[in-house]
């Protein structure tokens, strides 16, 4: 349990400096946008309090805030997010007590599973994220090309990231 | 009382919710976007330093590109000191005898080079971050040019980093005219491509052509006069029957800036205190 928070923790630390770094600067076709710091969002232990729950996501999207000048709008959309994972996990998997790992991933949910949280969920923050930035500035189409463009781009490295985890997990252990 | 007590602690992480949306709301929605606390910004100690760090690293990879530019940039300074040395010359044969005034026009601007650290396109309010600040003279509302043209206006500073906000960023309006006219229109982004933007307001009795360079017009203390902008592309249908909207090419490439000065007027105090002098009765 605890080494799998450290673990966690330690992963989370890298995803902020690679989002920061790196992904903050690609525009992809010059409309989908990648957020791979979700993944902590979505890994986080399902029998985790909801009150440590916002408060990680709240902290995480406020610290990619501060990096890319975003002012708020990664903070809200994880506190949104992180209040709506619970009931979106439910609507895949209801028996909490068939889960193999608290850690939701490919290997505790299965794949089917894990796919379709995963989509709901990016797309979820995908949408509030250009809804709040671009009201004003981009056409509806833009936004709808732009929400949905990201939310691919976003599920498929954040499934990559998954499945290279969990790779070194089982090499490890 | 005791309800009350078992409700509140039972609805301890919804309250927790609550607060934590009405922040980041209260971060996102306040009106005026210039301004931010800074170490909510990118030009905070922490961030600045670890963009320091990644772009020791990146600057390399956009050294081909920069370098063509410069090249470029230097073939017309050269011709231009060519020009201008041809033109000295013949006023130097004119007016022998006479005292050539002196023009005090160009002492008037100073240059901080900075290097830019952290840069963005993607956003529809993107913003840059230098690693020059305060103590190095870095100011609130000074200009920001590259070699290639405008690039932005300082936003906040801190000891040793400021953020700009990048002409590509739909709060900031810079006004420009078309070279060689005097009338005056206002620069800005339309959030679509990082290589084009607008010009608004533009007098409808302006003249103007495909292919004309837009230029700044020095009604701000932040540019100097002349700073070259863009060309004409395009002239935009809109609503308003009194005004010419003109798509405009930029000069300046954001998505590989590196370099970059920041402009210091010296009259900026000057003016400054001259236009706030309202006179008492």
């Amino acid at each position: 349990m605890t080494k799998a928070a450290i673990y966690l923790f330690i992963t989370t630390i890298f995803l902020i400096a690679a989002q920061v770094i790196v992904f903050n600067h690609v525009c992809l076709f010059g409309v989908a946008v990648p957020f791979i710091f979700l993944y902590t969002i979505l890994r986080l232990p399902v029998n985790l309090s909801l009150e440590w729950t916002f408060t990680i996501s709240f902290a995480l999207g406020l610290t990619i805030d501060i990096f890319s000048d975003t002012q708020g709008m990664c903070a809200l959309a994880c506190t949104m997010l992180a209040a709506l994972r619970r009931p979106v996990l439910r609507l895949y998997f209801s028996r909490d007590d068939e889960l193999t790992d608290a850690y939701p991933s490919i290997s505790s949910l299965g794949f089917d599973v894990y796919f379709k949280y995963t989509v709901t969920l990016t797309l979820i923050f995908c949408a509030l994220i250009f809804i709040i930035e671009s009201l004003d500035v981009y056409t509806f189409g833009t936004i709808i090309l732009r929400i949905g463009a990201s939310t691919v781009l976003t599920v498929a490295l954040l499934l990559g990231i998954d499945c290279l985890l969990h790779r070194n997990n089982e090499t490890r252990t | 009382m005791h309800n009350l007590l078992s409700f509140l602690i039972k609805a301890r992480p919804w309250i927790l919710f609550t607060i934590y949306v009405v922040a980041s709301s209260f971060l996102l929605f306040r009106n005026n976007p210039y301004q931010h606390w800074l170490y909510l910004t990118s030009a905070n100690a922490i961030s600045a330093g670890t963009y320091r760090a990644a772009n020791y690293v990146t600057s390399y990879f956009n050294l081909r590109s920069i370098n063509e530019d410069l090249q470029s940039r230097n073939t017309e300074l050269e011709l231009e000191i060519l020009r201008l040395k041809d033109k000295v010359k013949g006023y130097m044969d004119k007016e022998y005898a006479e005292t050539v005034p002196v023009d005090t026009a160009f002492s008037r601007y100073d240059f901080i080079l900075a290097h830019v650290i952290n840069n963005s396109v993607i956003h529809a309010h993107n913003y840059i971050t230098i690693d020059k600040g305060e103590l190095d003279g870095v100011r609130p509302d000074m200009g920001v040019i590259d070699q290639n043209g405008i690039v932005g206006k300082v936003n906040i500073v801190g000891p040793h980093s400021a953020r700009i906000i990048s002409l590509l960023n739909n709060n900031l309006r810079i006004s420009c005219k078309v070279r060689g006219s005097e009338q005056v229109g206002s620069l800005v982004w339309d959030g679509k491509d990082t290589s084009t933007a607008l010009l608004e307001e533009l007098p409808r009795h302006a003249k103007f052509a495909i292919g004309d360079t837009i230029v700044t017009s020095g009604y701000s203390t932040a540019f100097p006069e002349g700073v070259p902008v863009g060309v004409v592309i395009a002239e935009k249908k809109y609503y308003d029957e009194n005004f010419y909207t003109l798509s405009i090419k930029l000069f300046t490439d954001f998505t590989t800036l590196s370099t970059v000065r920041v402009v210091v007027d010296d009259m900026a105090s000057e003016l400054a205190a001259i236009e706030n002098d309202t006179p008492t009765e």
